[in-house]
């Protein structure tokens, strides 16, 4: 699984993957000393169920990220796509393939147009997509004005159920680093390392460069809707509002996994050791006790800390570019 | 705005509407519009009206020009939470009573300042993207309301403090027109007439460049956001005035418009050019179209979509980046 | 035989300058073709279009007799053309397999790689250079990791991997050993021998004689001759690289009597004095240099008197600008001392370097000198307005204004109106404006990086004149030139520099052009290092 964690191999300007698999191991220790029965059954198989979403959307951003965008409209996506999904299904569970299918759609379109606006019209990618993700997330309010809508009983159960004493999460995530394996054998994501890591020189080597970006959005907007999946099977109902803070929990699981910002280095393995290592730090923050008046300031600080951490060798290399 | 030109009479000539004109004009047909669709829209009560939610946006977008202009991707996000800070610490210092107007207001402005201080170290010393820092300060600041009121906003603004920004002066107009006036041309003063506002459009334009003459861009960037705070958190003061007591979200919604007015008023994303006249127009022209698709009976959700349009079809006029062949 | 490339009537402009003015280039089947010329003649700029990285403005490439249209590198590629760049275009982070079959990867249909076929495929390639690097061949390694000769090496084996009719080399060999430039050569000779054509770009004349059978030679964007190197003396060569004598030359190339020169021009280039303090006698050392240390300088040592222009020269890029952003506090350095009038300059930043009296008027005037899209009021007032400002805050407009306008008169800057953006100025008004800026800080030391790089004649000869001006008042000049007449003419003293050291000291009468192009040709590797 050497592509899992390409982080291994490059020294230094990003995160080992050494140092995401420390921050993992401080994460669980410090967890399961907090939270009673960690290592039991069901907490564990709940801990998973609830680290999909942002698992997902962490493979998806470092997609992105690697092809030397971003994506602030992945949020937005998660919560339209869900939206639109629990909408169709409304608790039928013969209707679950529509809603799968249409899901996958949203992401797939709304991944397209990031893709065209930044690729085409050539727009920057930050700004381009901070503007999408209120279109998505007006357009999710339009879909589902308030919070409601139903899943089936048997998807909310199936996945909070374990094969072989392995919790259906815990799968999913697993199917999800899976997933990641097989792109990086293709040459779409081989083009997305090099147009990330050094666009003019890809475009000299004739890899499409305009494509290639694009592609990189669209499998954004598909993980997008993985993740909005995942949100529906673990709450049960639809929330017009679900995905704010998972853009931006999303950058910093990147971040933390060792991916570079500036692109084309990196991968999703240690995206998605980065995404479990923050919904462990949730985790600590609510079995450790701390006020619930303070849990968000909490967990807004150890995004930005975790966001420094990727700025930390510019401190050391501070040099004017003339 | 700018000095006259006397050297060539034949650019009199050549003069073309600029963005600041273009928003202008924009903003003249939207009312009209307006006054079609709906008659009273263009009624002066109703104009007065528009003006005043307009100033609120004005003055959060103050700060949000100067950032933008700064270049380098600059951008910031948190204005809306800072302001919403800002009213919430001043509401609770003054406790309704006016005495307590200046340690209050002081207090909130040193508050804000400090936010804005840590998303320019965040920006210059650390690199990150400025757009990632302040969509990340939003959660701490967001953190920072709900340790310091315990989930419940308390205490309620000075009356002084509501009759300066309530208050009707000369021709029925509130004192809240006033004060945006006196801080646009305090904004303009800072821009057009300081070292600090040139060396800004230096940093913006060139940043090589101005590195390169002297000027210390970390320096520049980071008082930027130190002031974009400020502004910041002065607009929530005002709109503390305007409602007298607060809500936990008050100033939240003015994150994009902010960013939309610079952008309307011809700032250029890529930095180094525009100013504040045109930000100034461009709070106008979306508080005109805000009421238009109010009074058009278009609800927040779909306003919400097309707020991300206009800002998407005005960044393709303005924004875009250069090709890679050349 | 008939031409296998014709490329006729190029032109490419940037901006204000002209790469390529009309340059053509016919080469046959089976020859090296050498392509030569002196910085910016357009050598690069013609490898490019024919690349497909730069589309021309207009001209006309026909390869084997059919009309080409090269808008791009995939068509490029389709027509059977590869290039190696000056810039190389290896991806770091990717593998030495993964780069040699970048944008080409052998895939299944449905788009999976294959990746014993891409390493035989990049196994084969290298193979040929297998002796061009130290140990295996290190196919699996980032390609970040290699030694810049190596990764050179790789660059050429990509460019091999696609089969190309035509081959372009545009300096591959700068960065390479002596071993691996035989390598190179041999293989070139093998594709030679297998009728492709090699067009060859490089600076060292010694490998253009070993390696190419015709040369077409450029000079300011325009085909000057093409000829059989068999039958053509490196003097012959240099002789058509070094420009023709210029119609109105100030003065002759060998003039004695520079000081002269420099306060006659004083007279009309600068009429208040723009030194401040005014301490140091004429003649007096004020700028000493000792072993200045950066990335790329090392163990730089001179002096430099009051009023004295010392001169950078050798082939570019060896240096010279590295070093005048040392001197501005734009590099770091990392041993030797500066001392100006016997006191450490602190170059820890440009801001302080300028507040102690250096300016530098960069290479780049677009990317590293002025603000485009500001206007000329603010370009010029921006190095001094801290000592008009009020409290360093307060700008008052008239006392601007008037600053600007008293150097927009005293250089002859030719402008509509002071609010206009610099970007509407001509090039060399363009760079009058970056050399008032400074003038309005009253600097000790000017730093001038190719200061009349793509300007007409008329604004250099001006700009020649605030130079000389400038020294007449006891400024500290240093100039770095590409144009080795320029250094004749204003210099009083010429270091040439290689790899970062300072290799040769030219002094009054030894500062002739051909004196500077052979100094700075002879030193080539392979004979001193």
């Amino acid at each position: 699984m050497r592509g899992l964690f390409p982080g291994v191999r490059l020294p230094g300007v990003q995160l080992s993957g050494a140092a995401t698999v420390a921050m993992l191991v401080v994460a669980v220790v410090v967890n399961s000393a907090l939270q009673p029965n960690f290592w039991s059954g069901y907490a564990l198989t709940s801990n998973f169920a609830t680290f999909v979403p942002l698992v997902a959307i962490a493979v998806g951003q470092t997609v992105v990220v690697l092809s030397g965008g971003i994506d602030l409209s992945l949020g937005a996506q998660v919560t339209l796509a869900s939206v639109v999904a629990v909408r169709i299904v409304d608790g039928q569970l013969d209707r679950l393939p529509q809603a799968v299918a249409a899901a996958l759609g949203v992401g797939l379109v709304c991944g397209a147009l990031n893709g065209l606006v930044v690729a085409l019209v050539r727009l920057q990618p930050i700004v381009a997509t901070f503007a999408t993700s209120f279109v998505f997330s007006g357009l999710a309010l339009v879909v589902l004005p308030t919070p409601g809508g139903s899943v089936p009983l048997e998807v909310t159960t199936a996945y909070r159920a374990a094969v072989l004493g392995v919790p259906v999460a815990l799968l999913a995530i697993l199917g999800l680093a899976l997933l990641w394996w097989v792109l990086r054998r293709h040459r779409v994501l081989r083009h997305v390392y090099a147009v990330g890591g050094d666009p003019e020189a890809a475009y000299a080597s004739l890899v499409p460069v305009a494509r290639t970006r694009i592609s990189a959005y669209v499998l954004g907007g598909l993980f997008a809707a993985l993740a909005a999946l995942a949100v529906l099977a673990n709450t049960g109902s639809g929330d017009p509002f679900v995905g704010n803070e998972l853009t931006l929990a999303s950058v910093a699981a990147v971040v933390i996994g060792g991916t570079s910002l500036a692109g084309g280095r990196g991968g999703a393995g240690g995206s998605i050791l980065g995404a479990i290592v923050l919904a462990l730090v949730t985790n600590i923050v609510f079995f450790a006790d701390v006020p619930t008046t303070y849990r968000q300031l909490v967990n807004g600080a150890v995004i930005i800390l975790a966001l420094a951490l990727a700025g930390i060798p510019a401190l050391q290399k501070r040099r004017p570019a003339a | 705005m700018s000095a006259p030109t006397v050297e060539t009479p034949r650019r009199a000539l050549a003069w073309r509407p600029g963005p600041v004109a273009l928003a202008g004009a924009v903003a003249v047909v939207l009312v009209i519009a307006g006054e079609l669709v709906s008659p009273g829209f263009a009624g002066y009560g109703q104009l007065v009206n528009l003006m005043r939610v307009a100033a609120f946006l004005g003055v959060i977008a103050i700060g949000q020009t100067i950032v933008i202009i700064a270049g380098g991707g600059g951008v910031d996000l948190s204005v809306g939470k800072v302001a919403t800070f800002a009213a919430i610490i001043g509401s609770r210092v003054m406790a309704g009573d006016d005495a307590n107007i200046v340690p209050a207001v002081a207090l909130a402005l040193l508050v804000s300042a400090g936010i804005g201080l840590v998303n320019g170290l965040g920006v210059t010393l650390l690199r990150i993207p400025p757009f990632v820092m302040t969509l990340g300060m939003i959660g701490v600041v967001q953190g920072l309301i709900l340790a310091y009121t315990g989930g419940q906003a308390s205490g309620r603004a000075a009356p002084a403090l509501t009759s300066l920004v309530n208050g009707r002066i000369v021709f029925d107009l509130p004192g809240l027109l006033f004060l945006w006036l006196l801080l646009g041309l305090l904004a303009v003063w800072l821009l057009r007439r300081t070292t600090f506002g040139w060396n800004l459009y230096a940093v913006g334009a060139n940043r090589t460049a101005a590195e390169l003459t002297g000027v210390r861009p970390g320096r520049t960037l980071v008082l930027a956001y130190v002031l974009s705070a400020t502004f910041a958190g002065l607009a929530g003061i005002l709109l503390l005035g305007y409602t007298e007591s607060v809500f936990l979200d008050l100033a939240d919604q003015y994150m994009l418009p902010s960013v939309a007015a610079v952008v309307i008023g011809g700032t250029l994303l890529a930095g180094g050019i525009g100013g504040y006249a045109g930000t100034a127009v461009g709070a106008i022209v979306l508080t005109v179209l805000q009421g238009l698709l109010t009074t058009l009976d278009i609800g927040g959700a779909w306003r919400t979509v097309v707020n991300g349009v206009v800002l998407l079809v005005l960044l393709s006029l303005y924004g875009r980046q250069r090709r890679l062949r050349s | 035989m008939s031409a296998l490339l014709e490329m006729t009537g190029v032109r490419k402009r940037y901006g204000g300058v002209q790469a390529l003015d009309g340059a053509s280039l016919t080469a046959l089947r089976g020859e090296v073709h050498a392509l030569l010329g002196p910085n910016g003649s357009g050598k690069s700029t013609l490898d490019k279009t024919l690349a497909g990285t730069v589309v021309p403005d207009s001209g006309e490439i026909r390869i084997d007799g059919a009309q080409a249209r090269i808008g791009g590198p995939r068509d490029a590629h389709a027509l059977g053309v590869a290039a190696v760049y000056q810039q190389l275009s290896i991806v770091g982070d990717l593998t030495v397999t993964q780069n040699v079959v970048l944008g080409l990867e052998p895939a299944r249909r449905s788009g999976f790689l294959d990746h014993r076929a891409a390493r035989d495929r990049a196994a084969t390639a290298l193979e040929r250079f297998a002796a061009a690097f130290s140990g295996r061949l290190p196919l699996d390694r980032p390609a970040a990791s290699l030694r810049p000769g190596e990764q050179q090496i790789v660059e050429v084996a990509k460019a091999l991997a696609r089969d190309p009719r035509i081959l372009v080399l545009d300096e591959a060999t700068a960065s390479l050993h002596k071993e691996q430039v035989e390598v190179l050569f041999e293989v070139v000779r093998e594709l030679r021998a297998a009728g492709v054509l090699v067009v060859f770009t490089s600076h060292r004349l010694d490998e253009v004689f070993a390696l190419c059978d015709r040369a077409t030679v450029l000079r300011n964007g325009r085909t000057v001759a093409t000829v059989d190197l068999s039958s053509t003396s490196e003097d012959a060569l240099v002789r058509l690289m070094v420009a023709a004598p210029r119609p109105e030359p100030a003065s002759p190339p060998e003039a004695p009597h520079r000081a002269s020169a420099g306060t006659s021009a004083a007279a009309h280039g600068a009429r208040e004095a723009p030194v401040r303090g005014g301490t140091a006698e004429p003649g007096a050392v004020a700028l000493e240099v000792r072993g200045l240390t950066t990335d790329r300088l090392r163990d730089v040592d001179f002096t430099v008197r009051a009023g004295e222009v010392l001169g950078l020269g050798g082939l570019q890029g060896q240096g010279q600008s590295e070093l005048l952003l040392a001197l501005f506090g734009a590099a770091r350095i990392t041993a030797g001392d500066v001392l100006l009038d016997g006191e450490a300059l602190p170059l820890t930043s440009p801001a302080r370097a300028a507040r102690a009296g250096v300016a530098l008027v960069p290479g780049d005037r677009a990317r590293q000198g002025m603000f485009a899209s500001r206007p000329i009021q603010e370009n010029l007032s921006l190095a001094s307005m801290r000592r008009r400002a009020r409290m360093k805050l307060a700008l008052s407009a008239p006392a601007e204004r008037r600053a600007a306008r008293s150097m927009v008169e005293r250089l002859g800057i030719k402008i509509g109106s002071l609010n206009d953006p610099v970007a509407t100025l001509s090039g060399g008004n363009q760079q009058k404006v970056v050399i008032g800026k400074w003038l309005l800080d009253r600097p000790r030391v000017v730093l001038l990086d190719d200061p009349a790089k793509g300007v007409d004649v008329a604004a250099k000869e001006e700009i020649y004149a605030i130079i000389r001006g400038l020294a007449a008042e006891g400024a500290v000049v240093i100039l770095n030139s590409s144009d080795n007449r320029e250094l004749t003419e204003l210099s009083d003293r010429v270091l040439v520099l290689f790899e970062g050291a300072v290799a040769e000291e030219l002094t009054a009468a030894a500062i002739t052009e051909n004196r500077l192009v052979s100094s700075a040709l002879r030193l080539a590797p392979g004979e001193t290092l």
